[in-house]
């Protein structure tokens, strides 16, 4: 449970910064529309990657054990 | 409850093997997701960072470059490892 909670946290942390690199180059006084429209895209995306990472990891594992 | 009744020396051998195995399974666990943390935050960068945003979907082009990444950072970490190795042999 406890990782879990661990793992979202970090996860939030990540997608804070890469979005807010990719999204927000010039910081104005509030976020703009096309910002957060960029950011919801952006945080699907990261959410997208981490899954296809992940699955793409364990088939590696399981065809190449050594690779753990 | 008490603390100090919660010390593996009050668990039978049976339990303590559960209990051991049970946490050395936690222990893969988060090094797993430790390990796909890093591998996504790499591969982000090399195959999806640098792209224009479009859409929150993935292209097909992008899930390649995910794949090829992931694939050739363990490689170069067996690589890293085997040459290291060779080195420590002399």
């Amino acid at each position: 449970q406890q990782q879990n909670v661990e793992n979202a946290r970090n996860l939030i942390h990540k997608i804070n910064t890469s979005c807010f690199e990719k999204c927000v180059s010039k910081p104005g006084s509030d976020l703009s529309q096309v910002e957060e429209k960029c950011i919801r895209y952006c945080l699907t995306k990261y959410l997208s990657a981490w899954n296809k990472v992940s699955a793409i990891y364990i088939a590696r594992i399981k065809s190449d054990p050594s690779s753990n | 409850m008490d603390p100090s009744s919660l010390s593996l020396s009050n668990f039978d051998e049976k339990d303590k093997k559960e209990i051991q195995q049970f946490i050395q399974n936690e222990q893969q666990k988060a090094k797993f997701q430790e390990n796909v943390h890093s591998l996504t935050a790499i591969c982000w960068t090399r195959c999806i960072a640098g792209n224009k945003l479009t859409g929150p979907q993935i292209d097909a082009t992008e899930a390649t470059c995910l794949d090829n990444c992931v694939n050739r950072f363990i490689d170069t970490q067996k690589a890293v490892i085997s040459q290291v190795e060779k080195m420590g042999a002399h």
